[in-house]
């Protein structure tokens, strides 16, 4: 197990090696730099400037050993689009409300789906597995920013319960957060249904039915333990949305959070603060997926105590 | 006494294309402490009848109806959740064709033992795990201490179905049903499997239900046999006088079948045509089309299962 982990943790360092060039390449490879948007023209002369005194004047490889190395040092440099703070300052300040809008939608979309799911694969082929379905089925196929219109019509505009945007006093929280956890609630249901069947349909339920087992037992125990097993893979990297943010319901409630920075960072050519988003949910990644797997080994008998028949 | 009362068993599956019907009018008694084979070709409807007789089907798409389905002196079609799990494991057992999915592959074998135990019986773990220990050890399981911390998956073909019938005898049931329980082994572990299976049934005393389309299993471990076609019950006796002298047309077919009765090299006799399809199974006695004595009222009247000689059944115009 030890040696597993030390392993995975050395192609997490490559893996990081790897997206980083990738994005430092492409990154620099779209054209236009910083200073040259159109709403502030400045002379070649004052651009190249800028330029050298950010050192976007060496070559490319420098640039990126010098940034890299600043990341090493959690030093991840100046955003260009607001250059009174470092990107970490940055970060500090717009990732909170993205964390907890993310967080809270996960933390309640997930458990609520996986109950409806549960109900749904009780209760196969009846109206509540209908209709679990065609709910999970709209919460997937309908946009979130169309999600988000509807709440933002329904309890803003005609009941005027709830305000349509801002991110103030936690009750204006709660609009945004029901928009995100639409996305775990129906992506959770769908998953569970489909685990749970599977493993209903499995002959040693009909074994453990035929041992005389109570229908509670069953299921709680035996059915859920293993569909569970496909379910913890795909919980912690849903978790990564609270990192980014949904772009769309922090745009459409204008919920000061991290979204709107991957689009302008992009926009801006704001390289620094490009690389760090980037580099932070490929580390998010990666450290979920080893979390799921370690998780997966550990729930797993079959893994945990090797293949072998004997 | 009557450990299993049948009379008149229909049991059919609704699917979109429509209803199958698997069994259809199935009469069948087992007595305490005896042994029944139950005989018939993939789909004759010998598994689907175990399994209605303790309610394991999915119910819907099945439909179990009967004039009469009674185990344990038990009426198992008014039964409900509570009485039916209570029944389960204690009156009846079951042991299934393929020991590798037979348990669940997250706990070990002594934890999906000791449940059935406390499933049943208020017992304490500890004593509840001495009481599998032992009864992996009555199964010829060597190492029984051991299994019982093993996951399924660390066993093989063999050790699993042992420790499924030591889980399956767990409870002392009064009868086990053994659904094509050597099917899935290599040859050599199926004599031992079948020789365990009766050594217990006469140590334990218990009534024993072996469905099988195997006729050499049969003549090896029950008194009695039942032979299954289409649905129905073809013919019904004490195995060597079926053997011996074979009533139903059907089940003279499928002795004649067997390789190896008579000496020398031969063509292996088959019995021409293919089993009926349960969607829609011919009019009449469901081997008539198959048969070589048919007459025309076997293909528009269904023959009564009826007795012929004191203890032998059979459905045939021709034994009327």
């Amino acid at each position: 197990m030890i040696v597993y982990i030390l392993k995975r943790l050395a192609s997490i360092a490559l893996t990081f090696t790897v997206v980083s060039v990738i994005v430092f390449l492409m990154m620099h490879a779209v054209p236009g730099g910083p200073f040259d948007g159109n709403d502030m023209p400045v002379s070649d002369e004052v651009k190249a400037k800028l330029n050298a005194s950010l050192g976007l004047d060496r070559p490319l490889y420098v640039q990126y050993f010098k940034y890299m190395w600043g990341v090493l040092h959690f030093d991840f440099g100046v955003p260009f689009q607001s250059p009174g703070e470092t990107v970490l300052e940055l970060l500090g300040r717009a990732w909170p409300p993205s964390l907890i809008l993310g967080g809270a939608g996960v933390l309640i979309g997930a458990p609520l789906g996986i109950l409806l799911g549960m109900a749904a694969a009780l209760r196969r082929n009846t109206w509540v597995d209908y209709l679990a379905s065609a709910f999970a089925t709209l919460g997937l196929t309908i946009p979130v920013f169309v999600t988000s219109m509807l709440l933002i019509l329904v309890f803003a505009v005609w009941l005027d319960w709830l305000p349509a945007s801002g991110w103030g006093k936690p009750y204006s929280w709660v609009l945004p957060i029901v928009a995100y956890a639409t996305i775990p609630l129906a992506t959770y249901a769908r998953y569970t249904r489909s685990a749970m069947l599977d493993v209903l349909n499995k002959p040693f339920v009909t074994v453990l039915r035929a041992k005389g087992l109570s229908e509670r037992r069953i299921i709680f125990q035996h059915v859920l333990r293993n569909a569970a097993l496909p379910m913890v893979t795909v919980f912690l990297p849903m978790f990564i949305g609270t990192a980014t943010g949904s772009i769309f319901v922090e745009a459409m409630f204008r919920v000061p959070g991290l979204g709107a920075y991957f689009v302008s960072s992009i926009n801006l050519r704001d390289y620094a603060l490009e690389m760090a988003l980037i580099l932070m949910i490929t580390m998010m990644f990666c450290v979920s997926y080893l979390i799921s797997d370690i998780l997966y080994a550990l729930l797993n008998p079959r893994i945990r105590t090797g293949g072998r028949r004997g | 006494m009557r450990l299993l009362d049948v009379v008149n068993l229909t049991v059919s599956f609704v699917q979109h294309e429509g209803v199958v019907q698997a069994v259809r009018g199935m009469t069948l008694h087992l007595d305490a402490g005896e042994s029944l084979g139950i005989v018939g070709e993939s789909g004759s409807g010998k598994s689907v009848t175990c399994m209605a007789a303790l309610r394991l089907l999915r119910e819907p798409p099945a439909k179990i109806a009967a004039d009469r389905l009674d185990l344990g002196g038990v009426d198992v079609l008014a039964a409900r959740g509570r009485d039916l799990a209570a029944l389960r494991g204690r009156v009846a057992a079951m042991i299934f064709q393929d020991p590798m999915t037979a348990f669940d592959p997250s706990f070990t074998i002594g934890h999906q033992i000791v449940e059935t135990i406390q499933a049943h019986r208020a017992t304490a773990k500890a004593q509840a795990r001495a009481e599998a220990e032992a009864l992996l050890r009555r199964v010829e399981i060597k190492n029984a201490g051991g299994v019982l911390d093993a996951y399924p998956h660390q066993l093989s073909g063999g050790m699993l179905q042992r420790a499924m019938i030591a889980m399956a005898l767990s409870c002392q049931p009064q009868v086990l049903f053994a659904d094509e329980p050597t099917t899935a082994l290599d040859v050599t572990i199926q004599a031992q499997i079948l020789q365990l299976i009766k050594e217990l049934q006469a140590e334990m005393g218990m009534g024993l239900i072996m469905v099988t389309h195997d006729l050499g299993v049969v003549a090896e471990t029950v008194d009695r046999v039942l032979v299954m076609y289409g649905g129905r019950a073809m013919e019904q006796g004490p195995v060597q006088k079926i053997f011996d002298a074979p009533l139903h047309p059907y089940t003279q077919a499928l002795l004649a079948s067997i390789p190896g009765r008579v000496a020398g090299r031969q063509r292996l006799v088959e019995i021409a045509g293919a089993s009926p399809n349960p969607a829609n199974p011919p009019k009449g006695c469901p081997f008539h089309p198959r048969c070589a004595v048919a007459e025309a009222r076997c293909g528009v009247e269904a023959p009564a299962f009826q007795t012929v000689t004191a203890g032998r059944d059979a459905a045939c115009w021709r034994l009327q």
